[in-house]
């Protein structure tokens, strides 16, 4: 989970590659390099962010060249494990995404035949291989195959040569899109860095090997040369800039009205295939928040339409006997997400129908899938994960109201309004409140207890305070022990089955001294009197108060963050989309 | 030449309007007051702009994002006047530029014949100076700017609208801008007075319905989504893409109905109405020389005149509303107005509503069989 950017034409390639290298920094920011190729091969690397201190990267010359910016996988982040790498000759340079499983192996062999490894990197060994089938036939796409053809693991590359016009791009498990320009072309993990020059890109396959120069791309599996269709990229330049605002998360959050509704228009005519009234056993499988977002859709099919269904982490599909038929959801924003597409591979390997939510056009799990649901959000570059997760919920909801025979076709086409007045309301109470705790809990029943755990998600991943999402009945059994008035509660409390029996987990927390937070429909007159802040949220049916409740957690670690001054877009230690297992 | 637009005041007497926006997002005709600003420094060929956004900064930058046209914002942390607003914009400007009120109607014409100066200001004959900066002109130039003058001397007055240039922003010490001008032609330099032709300003939420019918004048007809063929339409009328006007409706322009409505069947929509997006009016519901906000319902068996609807209200059917003639507290000053209702963001009734003369504020929920007459209902009031 590295982003990898190559480019050729005309112009000078540094510039270009440094900016296209921020763009990508949502998929790891620990280290980044370049290498340009001007008659020699130039390498500028560094540990740390791109975006903080590009320093002289783009001075290099030369018009074409490559970049990467790491998410420490083999090797910790330094300035000699980033790449880009280069042979011993330094005539070649590569960039890497993916994991080498073989590289040991590789490695010992390599060095017993002379060569010298400079970094910790699985990556430096694929360099040595393509400098030794380049040395025997000077072909650098007939090296690059041969070398490959030795590794085992994923990995999306892209080889640059002092002496050679071409760059060498290689796909295996690992995303990587070309990007077709006017007399230069680009080649990059994902579109975001692209969409400033071109909208026509070609998504490669698993197995692929391009030969690109400015003016030409040739593709290459199994030694065959074959053609892959040309598609027109419908994301603008301004969805991918911050335009204004702090973070690109608040930009994202303030988004969701546009885009839940936008979801749902799309979706509104799109019919489900008979196999959803089958009612054959249904799985879910995801990762993060996708799980979560996976989670209200279990509750909610199982409430509206009485259906049961099972839910998986993607991690953890496989160590359960796979289901022998019926549907298999797999929800993946990036539809990158390694985990996910394992477990999508072994249901299809076991005849199951397979159906993805996600929301990048050509992305992986879009090839894998029998079916593609696309939920409409654009490109989310904050890597706490917004308006993806509100779009995921959209299309899910979709799917529950065809089921149900569009009865709820009006509340799903009014929701947005109940979002957008959560975002005028002012929650500087509650963000008091949290931003010197030290642990925050969350807690909810029914769908309300995966937006819990979908608020502690938020929560933790930006501000860094340590928050935990619990089934409100469960606090009892263990973390009671943990309650202080050092340790907030947040409490999903809305009209229905579970109110009653939330007021009184609420009072035994507060008589355990938590302040609590208590988050419920406007209107209510019990919850005032019990709870420290009371948050009324408009929504007057189901769907509405889990999305309004959802957006209401996701400002609280926001302006928490934001109090707490931590760097929201680009938390520490993480990436965007998780591409390895 | 570069542009600042101050779009960070609230404009706290057009609430409750303002409660969810600044004044310069509001909806007139369909599109925020403020891209007709931006339109006109477009006409003009100035396209370095930069927006001073503050109050719910957000919206605003949402949607100057959206826009065509790219701009650029800056924020103003704390809105404690024009020229502190200003100041935001410091770094970002090279040169000469215009300074303008994000909130304000100007017409192109009026900037072409300031831009070329370097010192000068817009000014306007006023019928009522004293809500405004009055300006005393000799020989062309401005001698003194009096802010807000209980007995205004002349009615002629300041619309805000300057050319400067970058040593300006030495003469901001006080947070208001004015003061910074008038600190200005203290240290000699001369600012010419230069007359604007359409200048227009909403000072209370009633003045907003004459600027819908001033922008509604220049519509050009066009006819997306559905339209039953048994619709009548006259005039220059706006519809939106996806929206159904069901039969027997008659639509008579200037009328502007966004995009994603449902309007009718039998429903009469008379002239200097705008009809925002996703908005639902029911059968048998008459309005003209309304605003309607997006998302927000309409029952029916309505009448709507002289009105103004926030976003996401739901207002069930018989709902009456008629213009008559009231004295309001606006910010602590009695002032007289004239028109039916204003109502601010989600606001809820039940049937057989009669309002007049009447703001309504935000959240309010309001049960049916209810009469106000010159009244103000408060933000988040439930009337029973």
């Amino acid at each position: 989970m590295c982003g990898i950017i190559g480019y050729t034409g005309k112009k000078n390639a540094a510039p270009i590659l440094v900016e296209g290298l921020k763009k990508l920094e949502y998929r790891g920011y620990d280290s980044f390099g370049i290498a340009t190729a001007d008659g020699a091969i130039s390498v500028i690397k560094k540990e740390g962010r791109i975006s903080n201190h590009a320093g002289n990267a783009g001075t290099l010359k030369g018009t074409r060249g490559i970049g990467h910016t790491r998410w420490a996988t083999h090797g910790i982040p330094n300035d000699k494990n980033a790449h880009p790498h280069t042979d011993c000759t330094n005539r070649i340079a590569l960039v890497h995404n993916g994991i080498i499983e073989n590289y040991a192996e590789l490695k010992r062999e390599l060095i017993k035949r002379g060569h010298v490894f400079r970094s910790d990197t699985d990556t430096e060994a694929i360099v040595h291989l393509v400098e030794e089938e380049y040395a025997k036939q000077h072909d650098l796409p007939e090296a690059v195959r041969a070398a490959v053809s030795r590794l085992k693991g994923s990995y999306a590359l892209l080889v640059l040569a002092s002496d050679e016009e071409t760059i060498v791009a290689a796909r295996m498990a690992s995303p990587l899109v070309l990007g077709i320009g006017d007399a230069e072309t680009f080649i990059a993990s994902d579109i975001t860095p692209m969409l400033e020059y071109t909208e026509r890109v070609i998504f490669l396959d698993d197995g692929d090997i391009a030969a690109v120069t400015r003016d030409d791309v040739s593709i290459y599996h199994n030694c065959e040369r074959v053609e892959r269709p040309v598609e027109l990229i419908d994301w603008s330049v301004e969805d991918g800039k911050k335009g204004g605002f702090a973070h690109y998360m608040v930009k994202e959050i303030y988004e969701q009205p546009q885009v839940f509704y936008n979801t749902i228009r799309g979706t509104d005519d799109a019919s489900l295939p008979d196999y959803y009234r089958m009612k054959d056993p249904i799985t879910i499988v995801a990762c993060g928040s996708s799980y979560h977002a996976g989670m209200v859709f279990k509750y909610l099919l199982e409430e509206c339409c009485q259906v049961p269904a099972r839910l998986d982490y993607a991690s953890e599909f496989r160590y359960y006997p796979s289901p022998a038929s019926g549907l298999v959801i797999g929800i993946t924003q990036s539809g990158e997400t390694a985990d996910t597409l394992v477990a999508l591979r072994l249901a299809k390997a076991h005849n199951c129908h397979t159906l993805a939510i996600t929301n990048v056009l050509g992305s992986t799990v879009t090839r894998l899938a029998d079916t593609t649901f696309y939920m409409r959000a654009g490109p989310e570059i904050s890597v706490a994960a917004t308006k993806s997760f509100i779009a995921q919920l959209a299309v899910l909801m979709q799917i529950i109201n065809k089921f149900c025979g569009n009865n709820h076709s009006d509340t799903l086409l009014d929701a947005h309004t109940a979002i957008e007045e959560v975002l005028l309301m002012d929650i500087s109470e509650t963000v008091a409140l949290c931003e010197n705790a030290r642990s925050i809990f969350y807690v909810g029943r029914g769908p309300f207890y995966p937006v819990a755990l979908e608020g502690a998600l938020k929560m933790k991943e930006i501000s860094y305070i340590h928050a935990e999402g619990y089934a409100a009945g469960e606090l009892k059994h263990g973390p009671f022990a943990l309650l202080s008035d050092k340790t907030p509660v947040i409490a999903l409390c809305m009209p229905g089955e579970t109110y009653d029996v939330m007021i009184s987990n609420i009072k035994e927390m507060k008589a355990r001294g938590s302040p609590v937070i208590a988050i419920g429909r406007n209107g209510d007159t019990n919850l005032p009197e019990i709870c420290d802040v009371f948050i009324p949220l408009p929504g007057a049916n189901i769907f509405t108060q889990i999305l309004t409740a959802t957006v209401v957690l996701q400002l609280i670690a926001y302006h928490t963050a934001e109090t707490l001054g931590r760097d929201i877009d680009r938390p520490r230690n993480l990436a965007k989309s998780v591409t390895v297992e | 030449m570069q542009a600042v637009i101050l779009a960070a005041g609230e404009g706290k007497r057009v609430r409750p309007l303002t409660k969810n926006r600044p004044k310069a997002m509001i909806q007139v005709a369909n599109r925020p007051i403020i891209e007709y600003v931006i339109d006109a420094l477009v006409k003009n060929g100035i396209r370095d702009i930069i927006v001073v956004v503050g109050y719910r900064k957000e919206l605003v930058t949402r949607y100057l994002n959206n826009l065509d046209i790219p701009v650029e914002v800056v924020v103003q942390n704390k809105q404690l006047g024009t020229g502190h607003a200003l100041l935001a914009a410091e770094p970002k400007i090279q040169g000469n530029f215009i300074v303008l009120p994000g909130d304000n109607y100007i017409d192109p014409a009026s900037i072409a014949r300031i831009k070329d100066h370097s010192n000068a200001m817009l000014v306007k004959e006023h019928p009522s100076p004293s809500n405004f900066g009055v300006v005393m002109l000799s020989n062309g130039h401005v001698t003194q700017i009096i802010e807000k003058p209980a007995h205004a001397p002349s009615f002629l007055v300041s619309t805000g609208i300057y050319s400067l240039t970058k040593d300006f922003f030495s003469h901001i010490r006080e947070n208001n801008l004015t003061d910074a001008i008038s600190s200005l032609i203290a240290s000699g330099v001369k600012i010419q007075g230069i007359p604007a032709d359409d200048w227009q300003d909403a000072i209370y939420p009633w003045d907003l319905l004459k600027m819908n019918r001033r922008f509604l004048q220049n519509i050009s007809p066009t006819h997306d989504g559905t339209i039953s063929r048994h619709v009548s339409i006259h005039g220059a009328v706006q519809i939106g893409k996806g929206s159904t006007i069901g039969p027997n409706t008659v639509i008579n322009g200037p009328v502007v109905i966004g995009n994603d409505c449902r309007i009718g069947p039998n429903c009469c929509i008379q002239p200097n109405t705008s009809i925002g997006s996703r908005v639902g009016v029911e059968p048998f519901t008459v309005m003209g020389d309304t605003i309607v906000m997006d998302d927000t319902t309409i029952g029916s068996h309505s009448r709507v005149f002289d009105s103004i609807m926030g976003e996401r209200c739901k207002l069930a059917d018989h709902l009456s509303i008629s213009t008559i003639t009231g004295i309001h507290d606006i910010e602590c000053s009695p002032t007289r107005s004239e028109f039916g209702a204003i109502l601010g963001d989600s606001v809820v009734s039940g049937p057989f509503l009669i309002l007049k003369n009447t703001l309504v504020g935000n959240n309010v929920t309001i049960e049916g069989n209810t009469s106000f007459s010159s009244r103000q209902v408060q933000d988040n009031s439930l009337v029973i």
